[in-house]
């Protein structure tokens, strides 16, 4: 192995630059390994550009954005774009769009069962965990229900209103410590008051809530009430990767300005405090199977990276030890450092990074009030009230709205970040 | 040259298997769907409310009622009037559909043993009774007479669901049960279930 005149510019006297045969056909394979080794990284890198196509551009409104997005961004971000574009239609009072985005969400969240092509390139070494179709984590899915939930009994769906309810109990019912699995509390007391006026037991759902409710009171279960109100305030979660190689899945939570709100109808002033938690639910969890996929990946992309170190030192060495008389050492020694190099660019290729896309539009706090009000016209005004209880000026919104003398239940949807006024 | 290239497709080779990802997970690609006997043990926890349950249950409904001596040896068809399904279960469905085929399947099927009312058109048909009556439209029949039906018997029927999710998968137990109620008694005169469990098991990248 005595080819390689620029490894070897101390012996240029003794071989005048002039390689053997031998070291000829090893510089070919050389160069042949080198090559194929850099078609496969190009090939492992165009396919991940490729498999990261954006979007179309954003304008910054979400009703705009988010449908085209739909119809024209990545196929695996479409539930990510359904759900950020369903909550900012509730806000927007555009029921009719939340419902359809929603049930369409819904229903790629309920097949993903069995074998995906898809979330299994996401398992791959090769590709990051954000090439699967997103369907969101679980507290991303239970919102998507408890959503849906609401619609169903704006609509008047009593029943179906509680399987959404029970559905987003359902997502939450595998965390890792039994203490946080189905601890959410509207969902079990929106169970229970639908099971109520539905005529049947609602004891169970009931004690579920108020064993799990924390800062709060739940109102009494009243199957007379008329006017559910449905309140939402507060920065949702956020996710961030961390770890070496961002294999470790993290949410970052915001303060919330909000931590209350105050609703004014017909007379009445009812102050409502968080019943659930958002970001509380987005991080007990606990650990997730993937997380050890990643977290595989990320091992092997360290062990490739130092196996690489390893080989190419050691060839160098054995290169250097055979000074270029045509010894084993030196056939060795540029095996090893191909070897090597093959090694750092497969490390170089792993993508251990966990898959951070979030809907980030969700609330931190969820809240209710209960109301029986007389048929007619009324208007609310809710105010969101900061930590001492003050009201936030910019965030006070009225709602209008008429209660029928009979049937339906009116169903109020208020957020802090909702348009005002509304008629609902 | 030669084991110079094949030490290092060795090595390359190792590297790879040694550092596939996915070891250690059970059933990394997933588990598919699968349809059981709702007496057959499981592995795990299941899914939804589908086309295949909807066509099984309502096809056993209505091969049932069509039995009962009450439907079977009336003397006259009798009214039934379909009085919407409750659903339990923790799944949203068009829970009308269930009654809407097995009424279809019994219309077929009957040859006029049931008549079943139309009350879901009521709004319409009032519309049309009163129109009649202005003599807005034509009528076949004096329009002054009460002819809207009422019901000898009520179809209707609840879904109810038993779920479980863990580490291993999701399963769901839905039971379909369907009355026949008799308006004048409240009697129920019939009754029929049926049953589907399924299990499935979601990609690893979604656990």
């Amino acid at each position: 192995m005595n080819c390689k005149p620029g490894f070897h510019v101390g012996h240029q006297g003794q071989q005048g630059f002039r390689p053997s045969v031998r070291g000829i056909r090893a510089t070919r394979w050389l160069a042949i390994l080198l090559l194929a080794s850099w078609v496969t990284l190009s090939w492992l890198l165009t396919g991940c550009a490729a498999s990261r196509s954006q979007g179309p551009p954003l304008t910054g409104d979400i009703l705009v954005d988010g449908p085209r997005a739909i119809a024209e961004g990545p196929a695996r971000d479409r539930v990510l774009w359904q759900y950020r574009t369903a909550a900012a239609a509730l806000r927007q009072g555009r029921f009719d769009l939340a419902r359809t985005l929603l049930d369409e969400a819904l229903l790629t969240l309920q097949g993903i069962h069995g074998p995906n092509p898809e979330a299994r390139r996401a398992r791959s070494l090769f590709r990051p965990e954000s090439v699967k179709p997103f369907i969101g984590e679980p507290y991303e899915r239970s919102m998507a229900y408890i959503y849906r939930g609401i619609l169903y009994w704006r609509d008047g769906e009593l029943d179906n209103a509680r399987a959404c309810f029970r559905s987003a109990q359902f997502e939450d019912s595998d965390a890792e410590q039994r203490t946080y699995a189905g601890d959410w509390v509207l969902p079990d007391f929106l169970e229970a008051l639908a099971t109520a006026k539905l005529g049947g037991d609602p004891s169970d759902a009931l004690r579920r809530a108020q064993t799990n409710v924390r800062g709060a009171t739940l109102p009494p279960l009243d199957p007379s009430v008329n006017v559910l109100v449905f309140l939402e305030f507060g920065p949702g979660p956020l996710k961030y990767a961390a770890g070496e190689h961002g294999e470790q899945l993290r949410f970052r939570t915001a303060p919330s300005p909000v931590k209350s709100a105050r609703l004014q109808v017909a007379g009445l002033t009812v102050t409502a405090a968080p019943v659930d938690d958002v970001n509380f639910q987005a991080t007990t969890r606990g650990g997730r199977v993937m997380d050890h996929i990643l977290g595989n990946k990320a091992v092997f992309k360290d062990t490739a990276d130092t196996v690489g170190d390893a080989a190419i030192l050691g060839g160098a060495v054995l290169a250097v030890a055979g000074q270029g008389r045509k010894s084993a050492a030196d056939e060795a020694g540029a095996a090893l450092v191909l070897a090597g190099l093959a090694s750092k660019l497969l490390a170089a290729a792993t993508m251990p990074q966990a898959d951070t896309r979030a809907w980030d539009n969700l609330p931190q706090f969820l809240s209710f009030v209960q109301l029986r009000l007389p048929p007619g016209d009324h208007t609310a005004v809710v105010e969101f009230l900061g930590p001492n209880a003050q009201p936030l000026s910019d965030r006070t919104k009225t709602i209008h709205f008429r209660v029928p003398a009979e049937g339906r239940d009116v169903v109020l949807f208020v957020s802090d970040t909702s348009t005002t006024p509304q008629h609902q | 040259m030669k084991s110079t290239i094949l030490s290092s497709a060795l090595l390359m080779g190792s590297l790879w298997l040694t550092g596939c990802a996915s070891s250690g997970v059970k059933n990394p690609s997933g588990v598919p769907v699968t349809r059981l006997n709702p007496d057959e043990q499981g592995f795990v926890a299941g899914t939804g409310i589908e086309s295949q349950d909807l066509v099984a249950v309502a096809d056993k409904m209505a091969r049932s009622i069509l039995a009962i001596p009450q439907i079977a040896n009336a003397p006259t068809p009798p009214v039934v009037v379909l009085d919407p399904v409750e659903n339990k279960t923790r799944f949203p469905i068009n829970k009308d559909i269930f009654l809407t085929r097995i009424r279809a399947q019994l219309n077929s099927r009957a040859q006029g043993k049931v008549i079943f009312l139309a009350r879901d058109r009521m709004a319409t048909l009032e519309r049309e009774r009163n129109l009649k009556r202005e003599g807005a439209v034509t009528a076949s029949a004096d329009p002054q007479v009460q002819e809207f039906k009422g019901a000898d018997y009520f179809l209707t029927g609840t879904l109810e669901g038993l779920s479980t999710r863990t580490r291993a998968g999701t399963s769901d137990y839905i039971l379909y049960a369907f009355q026949l109620i008799d308006a004048r008694t409240s009697a129920i005169v019939w009754e029929d279930m049926a049953e589907v469990k399924k299990q499935g098991l979601e990609d690893a990248a979604y656990r």
